[in-house]
């Protein structure tokens, strides 16, 4: 029993410089999606970070994750959260486009998003539901392709970085990923465009979580990614400004 | 009176700390149960995913365990009557999956049989990565340890002087093997075989590392679980109370089918042969 005792006092003493230590720094839990794993340090390096494919931070987040920001790859999911009351309304704070990639010594031999329906040819996508993979299912379907290019993908991954990282280890011969995913490994694989008129519209939303008991250091962290040095950062890493240039904007907000 | 107290004071602390873990051990699968009602999980159990991942999940348990019998049960057998140089070693080469984190048996097996593996590179009838045959491969290289332990354990309480006579009797040792060896050894043979079943079932590290995760190709029950949680939470929790269902049957299999080999010569196998195989 004594040595219980002494046991539960050492946890008590190792414990304390810990929680004193979040004490002085407010530090928040920034749930975010995978393809953000290279930006968010660089604007904000001392929160937390969670990164994953967007649907499972939602998952995580609907069954009590300790989140304190959520930042989605679409606007559906943080609006669904909204919708049922998790998280604050979400707000668009940058946009992105997508590419195919492949190895750099492109074994297959790819040129274009044509090739990835020839005989043999190994693809790698994010699932559907995952906010990549919806995407890459939009372009595919808004170019006639899906049928093709679905008979010759062999995974379906839960994030857009395993993706990536079986086109930079040669596992696979093209996938589909962020461009901005495409800029984080320089040299490592080649980058195919996908042709503008095919590409979604990837805009990446933001919000609060309800359940936060740190809000206004959460505020403050979306305040900083909305700053003007927050999206320069964004841009250098080759996301696109949140709203589009003006001669571009369409009817919606 | 102070001892007495003390006893009883001891007692009640074991009993506690017994119920705790028991239940403990049982909530988390009463939580499955009270979220899937028996008429959802029939609904979720037609979604064409659903199926897909339990056919996926039986074709590639099945060859991998085939696998698993056609070559382990050779290897048990030498390895529990034979005594050389390098025994030891062997035994544990078996049982190095056993203990290894499935996700570095995945990759492992990334590098070794993927395209631009060890093997893979270089014969292409060795890449096999993000196919179902890297399912079965996957299985049977985590499960395979629980069969062999336990057909060694098996192999070595048989009786010797069993197969010796069958040798003087005149069969040969291929006649000995089938017609002695494996009946003799057989409860202990089946309760390996529910073992790695059961182990096999639940594969997710390797699979996801080595084969990927696509329905109805490489996408197992537990790929599935893992993939619905985010898309249709009954889906997943229905095939978590199926996976429950059948792992219980696996383990009623196991204890017949060990119930079976206790015999005045053998008092007790234990469940992974650790005190007869030592």
């Amino acid at each position: 029993m004594k040595r219980l005792l002494l046991v539960l006092g050492l946890f008590a003493v190792l414990a304390t410089p810990a929680a004193s230590a979040t004490r002085s720094t407010p530090k928040i839990n920034v749930y975010a999606a995978a393809s953000l794993v290279n930006v968010f340090p660089a604007i904000d390096a001392k929160e937390t970070y969670q990164f994953a494919g967007s649907n499972t931070l939602a998952t995580q987040i609907k069954n009590g994750a300790p989140a304190d920001v959520f930042a989605s790859a679409n606007m559906t999911l943080p609006q669904q959260l909204h919708d049922a009351g998790y998280c604050s309304k979400p707000i668009v704070f940058t946009r992105n486009k997508l590419v195919i990639v492949v190895p750099s010594s492109n074994p297959a031999h790819i040129s274009s998003i044509y090739d990835l329906t020839k005989k043999d040819v190994t693809v790698d996508v994010a699932a559907p539901g995952v906010p990549v993979g919806t995407y890459t299912v939009q372009i595919l379907d808004n170019m006639n392709l899906y049928n093709a290019v679905e008979a010759n993908v062999v995974s379906q991954e839960t994030d857009v970085t395993t993706v990536l990282a079986h086109v930079t280890s040669g596992q696979v011969d093209a996938g589909f990923v962020y461009s901005t995913d495409a800029k984080s490994v320089p040299g490592k694989v080649k980058v195919i465009k996908i042709p503008a008129w095919a590409q979604p519209k990837v805009k990446y939303g933001i919000c609060v979580v309800s359940a936060s008991t740190n809000k206004t250091a959460a505020h403050a962290f979306i305040r900083r990614v909305l700053s003007a040095k927050g999206q320069l950062k964004l841009r250098k890493y080759g996301f696109l400004p949140r709203v589009k240039p003006h001669h571009h904007r369409h009817r919606h907000t | 009176m102070k001892t007495r107290l003390g006893d009883w004071l001891g007692g009640a602390v074991f009993v506690v700390l017994a119920a705790v873990t028991l239940a403990f051990l049982v909530l988390p699968i009463v939580g499955i149960f009270v979220h899937t009602t028996p008429g959802k999980l029939f609904v979720e159990l037609s979604d064409p995913a659903v199926r897909d991942a339990f056919v996926v999940t039986l074709k590639t348990s099945v060859a991998a365990q085939a696998l698993i019998i056609v070559f382990g049960t050779p290897t048990a057998y030498l390895l529990a009557t034979r005594r050389f140089r390098g025994h030891a070693v062997a035994v544990t080469l078996v049982e190095l999956p056993l203990v290894l984190p499935p996700v570095v048996a995945g990759i492992g097996l990334l590098v070794t049989l993927g395209r631009v593996g060890l093997l893979g590179s270089r014969v292409p009838f060795f890449s096999i990565a993000f196919t179902q045959a890297a399912v079965v491969v996957a299985v049977a290289y985590v499960a395979s340890p629980l069969y062999i332990r336990q057909a060694i354990a098996a192999f070595e309480v048989v009786d010797p002087r069993l197969p010796a006579a069958s040798r003087t009797l005149g069969a040969g040792s291929v006649r000995t093997f089938f017609r002695v060896m494996l009946p003799l050894a057989r409860g202990g043979l089946i309760a390996g075989l529910a073992l790695s079943f059961a182990r096999g079932l639940g594969e997710f590290g390797a699979t996801i590392m080595f084969a990927g995760s696509l329905q109805g190709v490489t996408r197992t029950l537990p790929l599935a679980i893992y993939y619905e949680l985010d898309v249709n939470q009954d889906a997943a929790l229905a095939m978590g109370g199926v996976l429950i269902l059948v792992s219980a049957l696996l383990l009623l299999t196991l204890r017949i089918a060990l119930s079976w080999q206790r015999s005045p010569s053998n008092a007790s196998p234990s469940l992974f042969g650790l005190s007869s195989s030592r």
